[in-house]
């Protein structure tokens, strides 16, 4: 699998959300977009997920332009959209389902992928009852259970507090490591960024500023060597310069 | 509420037992905690309604005497239970339910099919909403019963314009409703069923639809106040049988009893219907969190 973004840009009427943008994911590589709040790059995962069209350029999958949605591209959502009205297990068995799985099938697919996120004892459950962070595990899992060729992921943690942010993060690696998806992650947090990726992809304004291939080993934690320096990298990138300055006035202050 | 459920479930526990265990009872079960009595109405909140009851035979008893108005226009419900025996023995009663209860249940079952439907259709495609819409908000707002008169011409005073009446007035709110609700579907419910692989039709039955559910049960719940009064006044207008039949026809014998058992009548009419709409609801919306009751415990 080799997903191509070139040349892409959009706008909304008369402002321009992403301009010139090339991107190339690999199979196996997990990649964190990084940026402001309004930088684009939930734009450009949707437009990915095929949700939105590119106004300019092209977004190819192994050569085929994306022109909707698909079951090869999951997609994992900030706020978890999971169906209210299923259980936790009717919810992950829906992708194999919708994709003609016989039930019984489709329902021991749904265990598989609870066990993998550890939720077994909730099977029954409906999203109603169980807790952010637990949604959003079963989110994960929904979406792995329909074998996405890549999993599209926007600010999947960004609605949780920090504590369950970090278990998610250890969990999402643990994945990771079990089934070695492709995966695209939004997100603005720079160590959750540094923590994950294989390559940290910045945007700022629309654009691409820079991409850092992150070479720590896994496990990584903040003690990894190189960690701390390269969120510092990351971040002179993604600091408007005046704001830099800012900081740093108030420093010598 | 919920609380009270609890301590009333717990107290009945401990009481059962210490009436099995020991006859010094009353010394075990403390002034804090309520009887039976008081625990029985807790859990069946009817003493509102014994109480009604009580009030108006003892008002009624009193008016017979002291004659604030004449006796005749407000019988004690002791009297009007004699005389519905009475009613009830002709079989007219009995008919009058079975016709009045399968005039709203087709009625309202043909009203919300169709309402459904057409808001199936109109959510799907645009032009039908383009060309329906503007024509339902002429109609629409219009008292069904104004129509009735006009039924009746077109279709005679068979079961016919009764039943169409109904299902009119229960359409319109449910459709209002249920378009609402498939307007409503959170668009990445919508999303991320596509990213799964859903068709469009899978999206409809599995996503839409079950999201538009508690909308269409609100309108349901609306339209059948609305239809009730409908079959009520369809009765009135031709009819040889029915609750709304029962008050025309005491009304030319000024049997005002009468009049009474049917209003009665309705009224326990409808909260059936009501309490079985209740129920479907639970059933269907099991995982609906929310309201009060969630917020805090009490």
């Amino acid at each position: 699998m080799k997903l191509v973004v070139n040349q892409v840009g959009k706008s909304f009427g008369s402002r321009t959300i992403l301009k010139n943008v090339d991107l190339t994911v690999h199979s196996h590589e997990f990649i964190c977009i990084l940026g402001h709040s309004g930088c684009g790059k939930s734009t450009l995962l949707n437009m990915i997920a095929g949700y939105l069209l590119p106004d300019e350029g092209s977004i190819t999958v192994d050569g085929d332009e994306i022109k909707g949605p698909s079951k090869s591209r999951g997609m994992v959502f900030q706020d978890h959209a999971l169906f209210p009205w299923m259980t936790i297990k009717d919810n992950i068995a829906f992708g194999p389902e919708v994709q003609k799985v016989p039930k019984a099938q489709a329902k021991e697919i749904a265990m598989e992928f609870l066990k993998l996120v550890g939720l077994e004892p909730y099977a029954s459950h409906y999203p109603g009852e169980l807790s952010g962070g637990m949604k959003q595990r079963v989110g994960i899992a929904r979406a792995l259970a329909s074998k996405p060729d890549i999993l599209l992921m926007d600010e999947p943690f960004g609605a949780l507090d920090v504590l369950t942010r970090e278990t998610m993060r250890v969990e999402l690696q643990k994945i990771c490591s079990q089934l070695k998806p492709t995966i695209l992650f939004v997100t603005h947090s720079i160590s959750e960024a540094v923590y994950l990726a294989d390559r940290v992809v910045v945007m700022k304004h629309g654009e691409i500023a820079e991409i850092f291939e992150v070479g720590i080993k896994h496990p990584r934690s903040s003690h990894s060597a190189g960690f701390g320096e390269m969120m510092s990298r990351i971040e002179r990138v993604l600091m408007d310069e005046e704001h830099l300055e800012l900081a740093q006035a108030k420093v010598g202050s | 509420m919920n609380g009270a459920k609890i301590t009333a479930v717990k107290d009945g526990g401990s009481c059962a037992s210490t009436q099995v265990g020991s006859p010094v009872m009353n010394k075990q079960v403390r002034g804090k905690s309520p009887s039976a009595v008081s625990r029985f109405f807790q859990k069946y909140n009817i003493l509102p309604s014994i109480l009604f009851f009580v009030f108006w035979e003892l008002f009624s008893r009193v008016n017979e005497t002291a004659k604030f108005f004449n006796p005749n226009f407000l019988p004690a419900p002791t009297v009007l239970l004699q005389e519905g025996w009475e009613l009830a023995k002709t079989g007219i009663i009995t008919d009058s339910l079975i016709s009045s209860t399968i005039r709203i249940a087709l009625g309202f079952v043909i009203g919300s099919v169709f309402a459904v439907g057409l808001g199936v259709i109109m959510s799907k495609f645009k032009t039908v909403e383009r060309w329906f819409s503007p024509i339902l908000n002429l109609v629409g707002p219009i008292p069904t019963l104004a129509l009735l008169p006009l039924f009746i011409i077109w279709f005679g005073i068979g079961e016919f314009p009764k039943v169409l009446l109904i299902a009119w007035t229960t359409f319109i709110p449910v459709l209002v409703y249920t378009l609402d609700g498939f307007k409503s579907v959170p668009s990445t419910l919508i999303r991320s069923a596509l990213s799964l692989g859903a068709t469009e039709r899978q999206i409809f039955t599995r996503v839409m639809l079950p999201s538009a559910i508690p909308n269409f049960l609100v309108g349901a719940q609306v339209s059948l106040g609305l239809s009730f009064s409908a079959l009520i006044v369809s009765e009135m207008m031709g009819a040889k049988s029915g609750l709304g039949y029962i008050i025309v026809d005491a009304r030319n014998y000024f049997k005002i009893s009468n009049m009474f058992i049917a209003i009665i009548l309705i009224g326990l009419e409808y909260s059936l219907f009501s309490y079985l709409l209740k129920l479907v609801e639970k059933r269907v919306m099991v995982w609906r969190k929310g309201g009060l009751r969630d917020a805090i415990e009490k």
